[in-house]
């Protein structure tokens, strides 16, 4: 073969090389960015999500508005009513009252096993309770109370030397009561037989008795709530 | 002198055609690559102006640079240092000093030909 044809070619395929590197590169960084890859399943889900949000968005812009309907529409003492009236809402809603109705009493006790070894006495990790908790949530609890602590959106569950403790105060040793109310209480209950909570405690020789109540009161959250991270927002009336 | 031109456009469409796209650990090394490869090209068009350009100096300095930065790079990462930073500095200065004596030759080649011109006339 020619030398210089053959310098040609091998000229030819650097020079194709590095446009072809070239290209790539410029690919690389121009197309970067996150492409969406849920399927047609997965953003039906979303679209649904987001469609609830919307609907308890609008439910709550409803009540607003007849809130503020009912401020207009009064005189001055009614106002005064309707104002008590709202505090006291958004205190049962804080868990600031005591409340009672329909729902599921658990208690929680320890399973001695018929062995040799020494057995310690068991007590309840802030771990399992936050599992407890959340699942009480996800099946429809309302409203729970461990022991006489009452659990609002604020309230801390944590070990605290070697004790675990329930806003702020320890839960006595066992056994326990966990008294939770549900609007649908024999479903909660239904679903709490079969939790996995119930596997849960068992791993740590504690077991869950369930039993549905038709009148059950929870006591009231004692304490002053903590809003650390909360602010008053006065944008209406431009005070601060 | 065309058909480097000619490959230098089909490797470019190809690459834009294959719509394939580097990891991003790997971006590193390519765009040194790449940058070696400009080095190399731009020193071979300096050379051809100098008139001193061999082709076996400049296929084997192609290769040679293009995979001596891909290995600073890798022994970089394995090292934990930005070693392919050093690769970069000594390739960004070659290229504007390639492009400088580029320039140059181009500019003394241009009054070159006019006063060729003029010479002519004369």
């Amino acid at each position: 073969m020619d030398v210089s044809l053959r310098y040609k070619i091998l000229f030819s395929i650097i020079f194709a090389s590095v446009g072809f590197m070239i290209a790539i590169q410029f690919q690389s960084t121009q197309n970067s960015e996150q492409r969406d890859t849920r399927d047609l399943w997965e953003v039906r889900k979303e679209l649904q999500n987001q469609q609830k949000v919307q609907q308890q968005l609008y439910n709550k812009i409803a009540e607003l508005d007849e809130m503020i309907a009912q401020y207009e529409g009064q005189t001055q003492a009614a106002k005064v009513e309707t104002l008590k009236e709202s505090i006291q809402v958004l205190k049962r809603e804080a868990g600031l009252t005591e409340v009672s109705g329909e729902g599921i009493v658990i208690k929680v006790t320890p399973i001695f096993q018929n062995i040799d070894s020494e057995q310690t006495y068991p007590s309840v990790s802030p771990g399992l309770l936050h599992r407890l908790v959340n699942e009480l949530n996800t099946y429809g609890a309302s409203d729970i109370a461990i022991s006489s602590e009452r659990i609002t959106n604020v309230s801390p569950i944590r070990d605290v030397n070697g004790h675990t403790y329930v806003n702020n105060h320890p839960i006595p040793p066992l056994p326990i009561t966990i008294k939770v109310l549900s609007e649908n209480a024999s479903r909660l209950l239904d679903y709490m037989q079969v939790s996995q909570s119930k596997d849960d405690f068992a791993i740590e020789n504690l077991e869950l008795e369930m039993s549905k109540r038709e009148e059950l009161t929870l006591p009231a959250y004692e304490q002053i709530p903590k809003l650390k991270y909360l602010e008053v927002e006065n944008r209406e009336t431009g005070e601060s | 002198m065309w058909l480097p031109i000619l490959f230098l456009l089909i490797g470019l469409t190809l690459g834009l055609l294959t719509d394939f796209q580097v990891p991003e650990e790997y971006a590193d090394y390519l765009s040194i690559a790449v940058l070696a490869a400009f080095d190399t090209l731009l020193g071979g068009i300096r050379a051809h102006l100098e008139g001193k350009f061999d082709q076996r100096v400049f296929v084997s300095g192609f290769f040679f640079n293009v995979s001596l930065a891909a290995l600073l790079a890798f022994l970089g990462v394995q090292l934990g240092i930005d070693l392919y930073l050093a690769a970069v500095f000594a390739f960004g200065v070659r290229l504007f000093q390639n492009i400088a004596l580029i320039r140059r030759y181009m500019i003394e080649r241009s009054r070159k030909k006019k006063e060729d011109e003029k010479n002519r006339r004369k």
